[in-house]
């Protein structure tokens, strides 16, 4: 038996060379115009940090965030859990990048630098890049935010982050890769240049904004330890040996291509922090840095090299 | 509803017609990337949601284009490192969005098959008229593109309706890939003309894998070789049939692209294995063997211990 259909079900309005939206250009990488990192350098190794906070209260709507807070109200293991790695995980992070000379990314959550000053003067300290990733994991960026809401939210973020920190803050992370369809236009209006949400590449590309453009930057998500470790409940070595391999297909397509590429190590202080993983995490920095040709950047110094390079 | 597909009876893994495979190959291996598009602001379909996010579902939606962006293009040249030519599982609508991809698939000398018109176009509740459309709208793209006929088809997203495998045949669609019930082809039951299945894989396939079983990078090579070494070993029998689906924006990563490297390299390693594609592994049974399986099916199954 078939009924009578969905009427205009196979009406296809987007169907047209490119891409089903207007924010950015489709791109087959091997057409990409080859980029020379500083020094030649075949793979910029960019260290993003998730530095976030999530409300024992937060909303379970309109979904929630990857590594939030699932269990009944009140849950202080996973609250407890979480606020771990900003009192203990990320100063081992710090402490395992400090003594190899790495300077990372951090993806603040505003909330994390205003509840936590002490905090967000090692941040500072250490020189990492701040990039603003939202109020906190409760306040998601999503369709169904109302335009006034969403610049406000915007607005909170980035304000915070700007009275708590002398550098300049240019990146935005939306809490869980979440956009609504204007958050690019908002970012920009609120002055900032790169963004950090759409996982389709390994390389910067152009992005349209209202007022401006943007460039979008390879953040990992497959290849984060929150997928990875949290949500696949894989082991440590197994995050590490999926790191490995990436960091080896990226070295060699580079010297293959002529091209530079990036190896994004997307961690979690309240999980690569822990104790039984962060001997682990410097091996791993390690087994990198003793390639010729890595070149240890921030996000913001990537973006810089690739508009110079590309 | 029904309680079974209907589209074929029991048939024992004993006692069938035995299968060679041209050359006396013993397995015939083939490859099915499927080629997709998940479009940002999708219809709703009234028995699947397409995205688990609200609208648009940034996360999800970017993480399949970096299949069309990247993922694709490793694959590409890992399969033709290895001689070994793809059956693309196609949204025809890619033909149009990303040509140049499609240009790289005729360049390998891959087949085009239709996965419908975007993987985010269900078939659930269609009527037969649109599902005509659809199947007549693939059959347009792919010639268009590739000068190719449309011989398979595995229905978007798996959401085929009750109706889906007889309109199929009467459309001229010659192998459908909606049913795993075998690893050999098989005659399908349809109401006018002539269907057959063609073995696809939800065990070996990617999205199971990595998405949904959490399986590390090294047991995806490990899960391949095994499933390789059995069917290699029960085609000295009878003639068996290996599927392996892929997804670019999975295997397409660079930390899983080696996997399927070592994967093919120890297949291609074997005598006696037909490397084909779908319309190859079809048109050769469907010659030799369809009229041979429909016989015995139609004598209730004869031979094997009993």
């Amino acid at each position: 038996m078939s009924g009578p259909g969905i009427p205009n079900y196979l009406d296809y309005p987007w169907r047209r060379r490119g891409l089903d939206h207007d924010r950015f250009l489709h791109r087959n990488l091997p057409q990409a115009k080859p980029v020379v990192w500083p020094g030649k350098a075949r793979v910029a190794l960019w260290v993003a940090i998730h530095v976030a906070h999530f409300p024992m209260d937060m909303p379970r709507q309109p979904f929630v965030a990857p590594g939030g807070v699932d269990r009944p109200y009140p849950s202080y293991w996973d609250y407890t859990q979480r606020d771990y790695g900003s009192r203990i995980g990320i100063y081992r992070l710090m402490r395992a990048l400090d003594a190899r000379g790495l300077r990372a990314t951090a993806l603040l959550n505003a909330a994390v630098a205003t509840r936590y000053p002490a905090l967000a003067k090692e941040i500072a300290a250490s020189q990492w890049e701040i990039v603003a990733a939202g109020v906190d994991m409760g306040r998601l960026h999503h369709g169904g935010l109302a335009k006034t809401d969403e610049r406000a939210l915007v607005k909170e973020a980035v304000g915070a982050l700007r009275g708590a920190f002398k550098s300049k803050i240019r990146g935005w992370h939306s809490p869980a890769h979440s956009e609504s369809m204007r958050t690019l236009d908002l970012v920009a209006e609120a002055g900032l240049d790169y963004v950090t949400d759409w996982i389709n590449d390994d390389m910067p590309y152009p992005v349209n904004a209202e007022s401006g453009k943007l460039t979008a930057m390879p953040l990992a998500w497959d290849l984060s330890d929150l997928h990875l470790l949290f949500q696949q409940h894989m082991d440590t070595s197994e995050f590490v040996e999926q790191v490995l391999r990436a960091f080896k297909t990226l070295y060699a397509e580079a010297a293959q291509t002529g091209s530079g590429r990036i190896l994004t190590l997307t961690i979690t202080p309240w999980l690569m922090g822990q104790p039984h993983r962060i001997r682990a995490l410097g091996a791993m920095l390690d087994r990198i840095l003793e390639h010729v040709g890595v070149w240890p950047a921030t996000g913001a110094e990537i973006v810089d090299a690739w508009h110079a390079g590309g | 509803m029904l309680a079974e597909p209907g589209h074929y009876d029991y048939a024992p893994y004993t006692g069938r017609p035995r299968i060679v495979w041209p050359g006396d190959a013993r397995i015939a291996v083939w490859l099915a990337p499927n080629i997709e598009h998940y479009e940002l602001e999708p219809p709703n379909n009234p028995r699947k949601v397409p995205w688990p996010r609200p609208v648009p579902d940034v996360l999800n939606y970017s993480h399949r284009d970096y299949g069309n962006r990247v993922g694709f293009w490793r694959l590409a040249d890992v399969m033709a490192r290895h001689g070994v030519r793809g059956s693309v599982s196609l949204n025809v609508a890619v033909c149009d969005h990303y040509p140049e991809i499609i240009e790289r698939c005729c360049e390998l000398g891959w087949e085009l098959f239709s996965h419908g018109t975007y993987n985010t176009r269900y078939f659930y509740d269609l009527s037969e008229d649109q599902q005509r459309a659809v199947i007549a709208d693939s059959r347009e793209t792919i010639l268009k593109y590739s000068g190719q006929s449309l011989d398979g088809w595995l229905t978007p997203a798996i959401t085929n309706d009750e109706t889906t495998q007889h309109v199929l045949a009467e459309e001229g669609i010659k192998y459908t890939l909606d049913m795993v019930h075998d690893d050999q082809p098989m005659p399908v039951k349809v109401r006018n003309g002539r269907l057959i299945s063609v073995p696809y894989s939800l065990e070996v396939n990617d999205v199971p894998l990595f998405q949904n079983r959490n399986t590390p990078v090294e047991r995806y090579t490990a899960i391949v070789k095994a499933q390789f070494d059995q069917l290699y070993a029960e085609g000295a029998e009878s003639g068996t049939v290996m599927c392996m689906p892929l997804h670019p924006y999975l295997t397409g990563q660079p930390q899983r692209i080696a996997a399927l490297d070592e994967a093919l390299a120890h297949i291609v390693a074997h005598d006696g294995v037909w490397l084909a594609t779908g319309r190859e592994i079809a048109a050769w049974y469907t010659e030799y063997y369809y009229d041979a399986f429909s016989k015995w099916l139609a004598a209730g199954t004869p031979g094997g211990r009993r």
